[in-house]
């Protein structure tokens, strides 16, 4: 427990690096925000093909059950949140900022279950997924510095909450191994539940608005290269 | 002759994936139009399938080997990007875009869907190499995924005048590859089993790079990313749960 505090803890502390600019370095809009969340979401989707393919062929119905409650778990989150946004119109400055950092601690939340269950089957499986959503984390810090920034938030403010955006995944990860520890029945369906809310996550949010921001081809070379390296080291250290 | 009576399993198996494309041209026959949603939704769901499908070739080639895998699917991506690049001096049209089209973008569709069959025919015979149960899972993902490639066909030729026949013979032709390359492609897995996660990896990578730059963005332009999303992963997940059950 102490292991997966301490790394998710760094994990969610490295997305301020990506709000926080290097010396020197232009400010991250259209392209380079398009394949920043095209990087968050191919480490996503490495993630969930490495937490998935741990237990699916011992367990593929639990796994597959797992993954459809997470499926419709974030459905049903996604579609009252979207609901919420067309009741205010335009809503205030600060109100913006506030849904963009509850965009983020949402998917956050998910990544932290993700994390929680990976532990159980292994420190350097977990290790190695944490250090993955590391990376994710600093560009999903840099897309919400850019969503900011507009709304008149400075780059330190905007480093801050994306930390505290990022603690769901902390908790959400001591949450999930502790549940699934108790009920070690549990562990496929935890595993499916994570695969199954990732996908959904990364194809509902982060895929869509990669696209707006860069061109399809771009995106897709840079989502493919991140799962592709996420995977391989998910697979590779398990 | 035993190895003949495999090679046609994999040809005959190719073959259903390439006239399962002659099913999208089924809806115009009673609408002369299709909704751009409905033509998304297919989309997404096609997408699912091949992504359920990478997975498990991904599996499948990664217990034979992470690197060769992961290097087999980055040549399945430059393969796809290759083909995007040759493809791009003729002006590639999108399924979105198609409607806009005449007798040019007619002719161009047909021919950017007949280069991309080349891939999912590759797919289809590599994981075959990686036994029956794989192979048909994949043939089945690729089958479907072919439909919605009918649809985008048929609504380009059918506004032209085309009749429905000529509509399913020409999104059928476009897949014709499938089956020309599927065999090759099982034959040199069986005797250089080596490659097997090399092929299992490109199958895989150029599959999702398909997803990547074809089929999910011209969804979302069409339809909510919420449904897209919901579509496209409750049909990756009941493609996984069907590879592993069968």
């Amino acid at each position: 427990m102490s292991i997966l505090l301490l790394v998710t803890t760094i994990a969610a502390l490295a997305a301020a690096l990506g709000a926080i600019p290097l010396p020197g370095a232009a400010p991250v809009r259209d392209a380079r925000r398009g394949w920043a969340g095209a990087l968050a979401a191919g480490a996503m989707l490495g993630v969930a093909y490495a937490v998935m393919d741990a237990r699916v062929v011992d367990a593929p119905v639990a796994v597959a059950g797992g993954a459809t409650l997470g499926i419709v778990a974030m459905n049903l989150v996604h579609v009252g949140r979207v609901a919420a946004r067309r009741r205010v119109p335009e809503p205030a400055l600060a109100a913006q900022a506030r849904q963009a950092v509850a965009g983020v601690a949402w998917h956050s939340a998910a990544e932290g279950a993700a994390l929680g269950v990976a532990f159980l089957l292994g420190t350097r499986f977990g290790g190695v997924l944490a250090a993955t959503l590391a990376v994710h984390n600093i560009s999903e810090g840099a897309v919400l510095d850019a969503r900011l920034a507009p709304l008149g938030v400075g780059h330190r403010r905007a480093a801050l909450l994306a930390i505290a955006a990022k603690s769901t995944q902390v908790l959400l990860g001591a949450a999930a191994l502790l549940l699934v520890a108790a009920y070690p029945a549990a562990l496929p369906w935890g595993l499916g539940f994570a695969f199954g809310a990732l996908t959904y996550l990364l194809l509902a949010e982060l895929l869509p608005e990669s696209y707006r921001f860069a061109g399809r081809t771009s995106i897709a070379v840079v989502v493919s290269l991140a799962a592709g390296v996420a995977a391989l080291l998910g697979n590779g250290l398990r | 002759m035993s190895w003949a009576q495999p090679v046609l399993v994999v040809f005959l198996y190719a073959l259903g994936t390439a006239i399962a494309t002659g099913l999208g041209a089924i809806p115009f026959a009673f609408v002369r139009d299709l909704s751009q949603r409905a033509v998304a939704f297919a989309g997404a769901i096609a997408a699912g399938l091949m992504l359920g499908a990478s997975f498990g070739l991904l599996a499948e080639g990664t217990r034979r080997g992470g690197w060769e895998t992961f290097i087999g699917a980055n040549a399945g991506v430059l393969f796809i990007l290759l083909t995007q690049w040759l493809l791009d001096g003729r002006g590639e049209p999108g399924i979105a875009g198609a409607r806009r089209s005449g007798r040019r973008r007619m002719m161009l569709i047909v021919i950017v869907m007949t280069v991309h069959s080349f891939s999912e025919g590759v797919a289809v015979g590599v994981s075959f190499g990686g036994g029956a149960a794989l192979g048909i899972g994949i043939a089945i993902a690729i089958a479907v995924h072919n439909i919605p490639e009918g649809l985008a066909i048929s609504a380009v030729l059918r506004p032209q005048g085309k009749s429905i026949a000529a509509c399913a013979w020409w999104s059928v032709f476009s897949s014709l590859p499938q089956p020309l390359m599927a065999v090759p492609a099982y034959l040199f897995v069986e005797h250089f089993t080596r490659a097997l996660p090399y092929g299992l990896g490109f199958a895989a990578g150029a599959m999702v790079f398909m997803i990547l730059v074809e089929l999910l963005p011209e969804a979302y332009e069409q339809a909510h990313g919420s449904s897209v999303a919901l579509l496209s992963s409750m049909t990756a997940v009941a493609m996984l749960l069907f590879q592993r059950l069968v």
